[in-house]
């Protein structure tokens, strides 16, 4: 979504004062029902856990091969968060941004001025009309369709993209309930299709780095991690009509859980092989009481006192445990009302070193002796070994290849300190390739039925809730993720 | 009861090369059976939380006063962690070390020359006999008996001690099981003698700073706290998690698979909410991590593997449970004592007006705050760290717990964990002499130690929530808040 979800924490200081502006999603109308967050289907403990049959027919994506294409034919809906993705494709050469759509005009156009002004080629815009998202993926020139509106749009949207041919890329979090995501899977293998979830924040410089060094060993057996959505958002954009103020506060009026589990989830699962070689078993979840959304509003009165009677019913606070199949653990965090700096926490634990990241922080042990590090040099893993100047340093001499590559043109084009050009670089280079994107349908699943689980948790005392297994067991064949350029 | 529990991060990595010198407890052997950890009492996840009816004829504990006195007369027994205590009491003028007992002779003579050193008595010694705390227990000149010894023998002794009219202080963790923790309760309100859990880390300058702020309101409403015992404890040859001196804790690592030290974390935690005083814990949910840390030492460490090669590590590298407070807020508290990272205990206080986090220390104050602490015409705003490095130092000693203010410099020079152990003894002694009750009483020393039952029962059960024992029978909630103290 639309936040500074920082690349590192310096870019993130400079981010920190626009973290209040607003500049949320319109709501999307179309001829389909508007959905209502509250019509979400909520499961029992029971349903939530199965894994469910596959639909016969249908056929694993995790390996879904495509034919290559010289230009990837990219339309976006949604274009408050979205026109970061239209500034990306528009900057890629092998890309080429087709359509763009909102509802509000305004919107529409001066994203299609953009795109002309980098390209000299203007988009066909789609605006104003209730329906106008599902006209413009009636269109036979798109290869892929990005979703990038209120989360309750998002996998009507998906679906239709997809059952219309298009590739789907589904901004976070793709789905609201366990439900959801199964018809996003089950669409996607019927299809053939992929539909990724676009998790810029799998694409940071830090995460990237912290990646690569998982993927050479270099934290020896995994064993805990530790992640967050921590982002003050009570005096700003969760009031901001006109955008996210319009419906994002609804989840805080029916939903108690972390409502936002994937910034922090994805970086961590990527770590761990999630999906790929291990898997989430359960989650037990504990929420704070409600205080700081109630207060700011009574005390501030945000639009004249229009919210006055709306009840917030998430915890400020809520903090879940996973567990792998594996028996790693992970710690995730939500919290966007409480007086705190922003984190995402992004701490990965093995047998032979810790980071931490806010402020990233490397420890290794004395006995790692992994090539990348100077033998000479002795380490203590008592102290921070690396940290401040030291650890960019050493973070230069280890970035990963994806970020050598396009980092410094990632930077130029921007969007969150670069991460999201680097993402979308490296997803839309995957469909030119024809080649399965590092993020899948699994991933968009696994990550974000974390928030309706972690919610039946909290409904149900904290008990331990089962994760459905997407993948239908393909977990435990499926290759880890390669390290990319 | 690591002597290496640092005061603030800088002493600690001062100390931090000292880390793995192994410096365990001597087994203290007596004519009581000796306690053996895989023999006490498990219960099962529906009974474990159940208050138990309190025993005809004993009286609640909480606001026992004593008999005022000029001079505390203090017996300590194991003398390795308890070499501290020794040190603090020698120097605190209304205090006398009657007598010091250990397993062993060395360090028993060891230490009566240091309180001889310092104050010109030599303190009656017991050592080398398994019944020696016992006979020392039995004097009738002791007020109070601290107890350090390895954690199975701290419910006997403990016990012991008050049954013989003393007040027991008694080292973390105070009780291994829940049971045991009722049991000193009971203990406690039997014979009305105290018995507080020595938590040094209540006593530390950031945690009395936090805690000080916190009684002013400066936090606004409390909703989240966290809190570790990270400390990477597995040594080098020689001095190792696997020495000898180290057999007694290691055994728990082949027995208890959740959070074997609650007490350092979740005691300033609980000072914080008030918990035992107007909050309570109500449940805990925990989830442990894979073992690999002691495993693998021992693959490294050739020459201690033979010691340890039939012990199987049951216990996940890394802990985490969350307690769920009777007033709904959360606490995250972990435990890892074999991974490679710095020390911390994380020391994090969230209130709806303010955050304040350790390891580094930063504070975060809301726009809204308007506590009179803060200077009005000071811009603030929480997106960033508000306070932190020098100007939260600044801020912290303005802003002091009087405590502190008051034992500061002594404490710098008797030392301890960077001073904490000693303005603890002093406050307790303190607590004593005027024959009030100690700021931490056996419910916090039963509420936080059940913490290693709980977790473990928890993670057997497949993280499944676990209720919390009421060791106040109901009292904490009319029970008032700690207040600011000096």
């Amino acid at each position: 979504m639309n936040h500074p979800e920082n690349s590192n924490r310096r870019d993130f200081l400079k981010l920190g004062a626009l973290a209040g502006l607003g500049l949320g999603l319109s709501a999307v109308p179309s001829a389909e029902a508007k959905p209502d967050p509250r019509d979400l289907k909520l499961l029992s403990a029971s349903d939530i856990s199965t894994t469910r049959p596959r639909p016969v027919g249908n056929k694993p994506v995790w390996e879904l091969t495509t034919q290559p294409t010289e230009k990837v034919r990219v339309a976006v809906i949604g274009l408050s968060r979205g026109r970061g993705h239209v500034n990306s494709a528009a900057n890629i050469p092998f890309a080429e941004v087709v359509a763009v759509c909102d509802i509000v005009e305004a919107r529409a156009k001066s994203a299609a001025a953009n795109v002309k002004k980098v390209t000299g080629k203007e988009p066909a815009m789609y605006f104003g009309d209730e329906n106008v998202w599902e006209k413009m993926l009636e269109r036979d020139d798109i290869d892929v369709v990005y979703v990038a509106t209120p989360w309750e749009w998002h996998v009507p949207m998906a679906l239709k993209a997809m059952a219309k041919g298009k590739h789907a890329f589904i901004e976070v979090s793709p789905a609201v309930t366990v439900d959801e995501c199964w018809q996003l899977v089950d669409m996607s293998e019927k299809t053939q299709r992929h539909c990724a979830i676009i998790e810029n924040c799998c694409y940071g410089e830090e995460e990237l780095f912290v990646l690569n060094l998982a993927r050479q060993g270099f934290f020896g057996d995994l064993k805990h991690a530790e992640c967050a959505y921590i982002h003050n958002l009570a005096g700003g954009v969760l009031w901001s009509l006109g955008s996210e103020g319009d419906w994002r506060r609804d989840y805080h009026r029916f939903m108690d859980g972390n409502l936002y589990p994937t910034h922090g989830l994805g970086p961590v699962a990527q770590y761990m092989n999630i999906g790929r070689g291990d898997a989430f078993k359960f989650v037990v979840s504990v929420s704070s009481p409600e205080f700081n959304l109630t207060q700011f509003r009574d005390k501030h009165q945000p639009n004249k006192g229009k919210h006055k009677d709306e009840k917030y019913v998430c915890g400020d606070m809520n903090t879940s445990i996973i567990k792998t199949q594996l028996g790693r653990t992970i710690m995730i965090q939500h919290d966007v009302v409480s007086p705190r700096p922003y984190s995402r926490i992004n701490a990965l634990c093995g047998t032979q070193a810790t980071f931490f990241g806010y402020p990233a922080r490397l420890a290794v042990d004395a006995d790692n002796k992994h090539p990348i590090l100077d033998p000479k040099v002795k380490h203590n893993s008592h102290e921070w070994t690396y940290e401040k100047e030291k650890l960019s340093k050493f973070m230069k001499e280890n970035q990963h290849p994806l970020i050598k590559k396009i980092g410094e043109l990632g930077k130029k084009v921007g969007g969150h300190g670069g991460m999201d050009f680097v993402m979308n670089y490296r997803m839309l280079d995957c469909l030119r390739q024809g080649i399965t994107p590092d993020m899948t349908v699994y991933d968009a699943a696994d990550w974000s039925a974390i928030l309706e689980i972690s919610a039946k948790s909290v409904k149900d005392g904290s008990m331990p809730i089962q994760c459905p297994d997407f993948t239908r067991g393909g977990w435990k064949t499926i290759k880890p993720l390669g390290i990319v350029s | 009861m690591d002597p290496l529990e640092p005061g603030n991060r800088r002493d600690f990595l001062k100390l931090g090369a000292l880390a793995g010198l192994g410096f365990g407890l001597g087994a203290i052997t007596s004519a009581e059976a000796k306690p053996d950890p895989a023999q006490v009492m498990r219960r099962a996840a529906a009974d474990i939380g159940a208050i138990r009816p309190r025993p005809a004829g004993n009286k609640p504990v909480w606001d026992l006063t004593t008999k005022p006195m000029e001079k505390i007369r203090v017996g300590v027994i194991g003398l390795n962690r308890g070499s501290a205590h020794v040190a603090s009491t020698a120097s605190t003028p209304f205090a006398e070390v009657v007598a010091v007992c250990d397993i062993r002779d060395d360090r028993a003579k060891a230490q009566a020359s240091v309180v001889r050193k310092k104050t010109g008595k030599t303190p009656a010694i017991y050592s080398g006999d398994e019944n020696a705390w016992e006979k020392m227990v039995a004097r009738d000149d002791i007020d109070v008996v601290y107890v350090a010894t390895p954690w199975e023998w701290h419910k006997p002794m403990a016990i012991r001690a008050m049954e013989l009219g003393k007040h027991a202080f008694l080292e973390v963790n105070c009780g291994l099981t829940v049971d045991e923790c009722w049991d000193i309760v009971d203990a406690s309100e039997k014979y009305q003698r105290h018995c507080p859990i020595l938590e040094n880390c209540c006593y530390g300058e950031e945690e009395l700073f936090v805690l000080n702020l916190q009684r002013q309101g400066f936090f606004g409403d409390l909703k989240h706290g966290e809190c570790a015992y990270i400390h990477d404890q597995r040594g080098k040859p020689g001095a190792s998690f696997l020495d000898a001196g180290r057999d007694w804790r290691r055994r728990y690592s082949t027995l208890l698979q959740g959070n074997l030290y609650p007490t350092h974390g979740l005691g300033t935690i609980s000072q914080y909410m008030g918990v035992g005083r107007g909050d309570a814990f109500k449940y805990a949910v925990s989830v442990s991590s894979p073992e690999f840390g002691l495993s693998q030492l021992r693959e490294r460490l050739k020459p201690d593997r033979d010691r340890s090669k039939d012990e199987r590590f049951v216990c996940g590298d890394m802990s985490t449970t969350i307690v769920k407070t009777e007033l709904g807020r959360t606490i995250v508290v972990q435990h890892d004592n074999t991974s490679p990272r710095p020390y911390s205990r994380i020391n994090l206080l969230s209130g709806s007006l303010a955050t304040f986090a350790g390891y580094p220390n930063r504070l975060a104050i809301d726009v809204d705050n308007t506590s009179s602490l803060l200077d009005p015409k000071e811009k603030r705003n929480s997106h960033s760290w508000t306070y932190e490095g020098e100007k939260l130092k600044k801020f912290m000693a303005a802003n002091m717990h009087p405590l502190l203010k008051k034992l500061l410099v002594e404490a710098k020079k008797v030392g301890g964990h960077g001073g904490m152990d000693h303005i603890m003894n002093y406050r307790f002694l303190d607590c004593i002499r005027q024959g009030i009750t100690p700021d931490l009483t056996v419910y916090d020393a039963a509420s936080w130690s059940a913490l290693l039952d709980l977790s473990d029962r928890s993670v057997r059960d497949g993280s499944i929530p676990v209720a919390y024992p009421d060791f106040t029978r109901g009292g904490w909630k009319t029970l008032k808040p700690l207040p600011i103290i000096s």
